[in-house]
């Protein structure tokens, strides 16, 4: 009972701040451009997804959002491990990795278009380049966090080192390797909807760019309505995996 | 000499870049040689170019980061201090988190047209959480034995509020700005790409759209570059400030 | 020095966690402590010796009963009731002189006057050439001992310890005594002073109120026979062996009841 209390009292404010929108724009307090109201919002947001039009750009966008993920996913945990593991992988990437960190990655967008145009797959570079670097920074910090007790233990016990990497090693450092991808997938999400409004085309952000240009703030609106239910599930969905994944792990049974 | 052995494959991947155009292993016109590129460089800042553009940049970013942060990081400290402030707006502040801040450009050149203002909003609004979670966190993690030593000695409550919840709140409110340093450049960049009319970003696609990619190329290094420049600067700030840890 | 005698009447206070059942962490204590006199309270943990001290300092709201000192009821927190923390508390920003001129600036003291008086106690506790070392950089014993001068800088009439020599090893718990029952001969105080460290409240204090296991009562006062500073070689008498042992025992009860509610509890 105490949980539904509180949730309502959570959603109050929402529930709140909702009303207040709709109201607002009833009363006509701000122009029905600045601020459409939510009820026109929520009819365009039904309208889309009834055309077809909401699912498509949803579609697309979360494609070329999961592609760039993956590939930066992939390559991120492959690089990171190999940065902790070999030496000379170390020296060559080290210098990558922290000059790139902090660099704003979409000023890199223009070379992308150059390279590959103006279609998917500049879209899908551009969001893997940006979130590949927490990636490896979180497989190597995993991988060479592995607590060397462990390790001495297996090759105690007679372990190979492939068995090493695959069956202590790996493990071990999951947990760190999965916040990585945590933090590297609403990276690639914002980058890729981004490129889109840069670039154009069908996709969350494209057709919200398209929406703003014809001044057609229910559009844009709707726009940001759909990004941020994408998101949050898509966080949700990532902190249910890991929950799943993970589920061995001591911070499990603490929270 | 360290430092300079740290980042010899960079010096190693510059070398490349200059030799693979010229040796044609690629497309000299998607990736113009490394002596291109500076030449290029060198004519955007004696054509002015690079100034006027830089300036504009820098004024806008630095204005949303100033509000962002300042702001942001008062909220965040009265939030922790006063708890029915807190209750009326964190639930605000948990709902508007995962919003992706670069997908309301749009909303705000809706609002505050083409122009300086919707950038400086699109900062301000990037900025703004992660000072206010910073500081929020950092007010609510002083060990109350600190807050109690100060009444103690005869502070009253406002005074412990600025004297020593702010000042132990500092290692994360300047972690939280770390954080939004990054993000300015990020919705920066993204705003004067999708805004245009002036700004390093709109120089960037501009030179991009007329075909000149070496100098395209120079813009592209030279942000990045300020991009790192300015976290490590932070970095060094924040060393120095914190002087009093371990 | 007038009017510094503490009086707690009918003291109880209630524990509330954010998630869970209230608990009871006092019942009714009822306490008066005596002016310029040492008074320890000893007891196990969580009978809640400390959460007495903190409402004496005023740091908690008195829902029941009544604290007064002087004859006046606590209401909040003052300069006349210093306090000293387990962990030192301090600012970490502020070097040691920094830390000790917060309370003597918010006296209005003018400058040269603080600064002197800091200097004073610096000296004082030992510590001169560390007035611009940074607390991270002391060790534990140093902490407390900037700790100490802090709080003694401001000549509050009432001096809180709670168990300042915990976190301290038991050498330099030894030297800290010392330092600490010399500078109260040299500027006498009413003192309440929290420990669970039976040979220490006996050592250091006039008279040892005992407190029982949670919700805390007061079980028993017994007077350590000796007042202000005592002759090292006291430690060797009878006497002070006897009620180092009784009230070990009279502890030692307390904490078996303490442990029993607690696998009750599970």
């Amino acid at each position: 009972m105490a949980g539904v209390t509180r949730f309502l009292m959570r959603s109050a404010l929402i529930v709140a701040l909702i009303a207040a929108w709709e109201i607002a724009a009833r009363l006509h307090l701000v122009s029905a451009f600045l601020l459409p109201s939510f009820v026109s919002v929520a009819r365009r947001l039904v309208a889309d997804t009834l055309s077809g039009q909401l699912p498509l750009g949803l579609g697309l966008s979360l494609y070329r959002s999961l592609a760039g993920f993956a590939l930066a996913g992939v390559l991120g945990i492959v690089i990171g491990i190999l940065i902790a593991r070999v030496k000379l992988a170390r020296w060559f990437f080290d210098p990558l990795v922290s000059v790139g960190m902090p660099m704003p990655k979409i000023a890199f967008l223009p070379i992308f278009i150059l390279w590959f145009g103006v279609f998917d797959q500049s879209k899908i570079l551009m969001a893997a380049f940006s979130s590949v670097f927490p990636v490896i920074v979180a497989a190597w910090a995993g991988t060479e966090n592995v607590e060397r007790v462990l390790l001495w233990s297996a090759r105690g016990l007679g372990a190979s080192e492939r068995r090493l990497l695959w069956e202590v090693a790996l493990p071990a450092a999951f947990p760190q390797i999965m916040t990585g991808l945590q933090v590297a997938l609403p990276i690639a999400v914002v980058t890729e909807i981004v490129s889109e409004m840069a670039l154009g085309g069908q996709g969350l952000g494209g057709n919200m760019m398209q929406s703003m240009r014809f001044a057609d703030s229910p559009g844009v609106f709707g726009g940001i309505v759909a990004i941020a239910i994408a998101g949050s599930a898509l966080v949700k969905a990532m902190d249910l995996i890991r929950r799943r994944l993970l589920i061995w792990h001591p911070e499990a049974a603490a929270g | 000499m360290k430092a300079l052995l740290r980042y010899l494959p960079l010096v190693l991947l510059a070398v490349m870049w200059e030799a693979a155009p010229r040796l044609n292993l690629v497309d000299a016109r998607s990736l113009p040689p490394l002596s291109a590129v500076a030449a290029a460089w060198w004519r955007l800042l004696i054509d002015r170019d690079l100034a006027s553009n830089g300036l504009s940049s820098l004024g806008n970013l630095t204005a949303g980061l100033l509000l962002g942060v300042v702001i942001g990081a008062a909220l965040g400290v009265l939030m922790a201090w006063y708890r029915p402030l807190d209750d009326l707006v964190h639930p605000l502040v948990k709902a508007l988190y995962p919003m992706p801040k670069s997908a309301l450009i749009p909303v705000m050149i809706l609002w505050f047209g083409l122009g300086a203002g919707s950038k400086i909003a699109s900062i301000f609004l990037g900025c703004l959480l992660p000072a206010v979670l910073s500081a929020y966190n950092g007010a609510r993690g002083v060990d109350r034995v600190l807050v109690w030593s100060a009444l103690a000695a005869g502070a009253s409550h406002r005074a412990v509020l600025w004297e020593v919840v702010v000042p132990a709140a500092m290692p994360d409110i300047l972690a939280g700005v770390r954080t939004a340093l990054a993000l300015s450049f990020i919705l920066l960049v993204a705003s004067e790409f999708l805004i245009g009319q002036t700004g390093m970003g709109y120089l960037i696609s501009f030179l991009g759209e007329g075909g000149a990619y070496d100098a395209m190329f120079a813009g592209v290094l030279t942000v990045a570059f300020v991009g790192f420049l300015a976290d490590r600067i932070f970095l060094a700030v924040m060393r120095r400030a914190l002087i009093w840890r371990e | 020095m007038a009017g510094t005698e503490i009086a707690f009447e009918e003291v109880s206070h209630t524990y509330r966690p954010p998630r869970g059942k209230p608990v009871l962490a006092l019942d009714r204590v009822s306490l008066k402590v005596r002016e310029r006199e040492f008074m320890a309270l000893l007891g196990p943990s969580g009978c809640g010796k400390s959460t007495l001290l903190y409402l004496l300092g005023g740091f908690l709201p008195v829902e029941q009963g009544r604290i007064s000192v002087g004859g006046r009821p606590v209401t909040g927190p003052g300069s006349d009731r210093g306090i000293v923390f387990q962990n030192f508390a301090l600012f970490p920003w502020k070097t040691v002189r920094q830390n000790i001129l917060y309370g003597l600036e918010k006296q209005r003291m003018p400058r040269d006057a603080r600064l002197r008086r800091a200097q004073e106690f610096i000296d004082l506790v030992h510590l001169s050439g560390f007035e611009d070392s940074y607390p991270s950089q002391l060790s534990g014993g140093m902490k407390q001992r900037v700790a100490i001068a802090r709080t003694l800088a401001i000549d509050p009439a009432t001096l809180l310890m709670d168990e300042p020599f915990g976190a301290l090893d038991a050498q330099t718990r030894g030297l800290m005594h010392e330092e600490l029952l010399g500078i109260i001969e040299r500027a006498p105080k009413t003192v309440v002073f929290v420990t669970h460290d039976v040979r220490e409240a006996v050592y250091l204090a006039d008279r040892v109120a005992v407190m029982s296991a949670r919700p805390g009562r007061i079980k028993e006062i017994v007077e350590t026979g000796h007042t202000g500073r005592p002759p090292p070689e006291i430690v060797k008498s009878r006497e002070f062996i006897d009620k180092l042992d009784y009230l070990w025992d009279s502890v030692r009860q307390e904490a078996l009841v303490a442990q029993t509610e607690k696998r009750l509890q599970r």
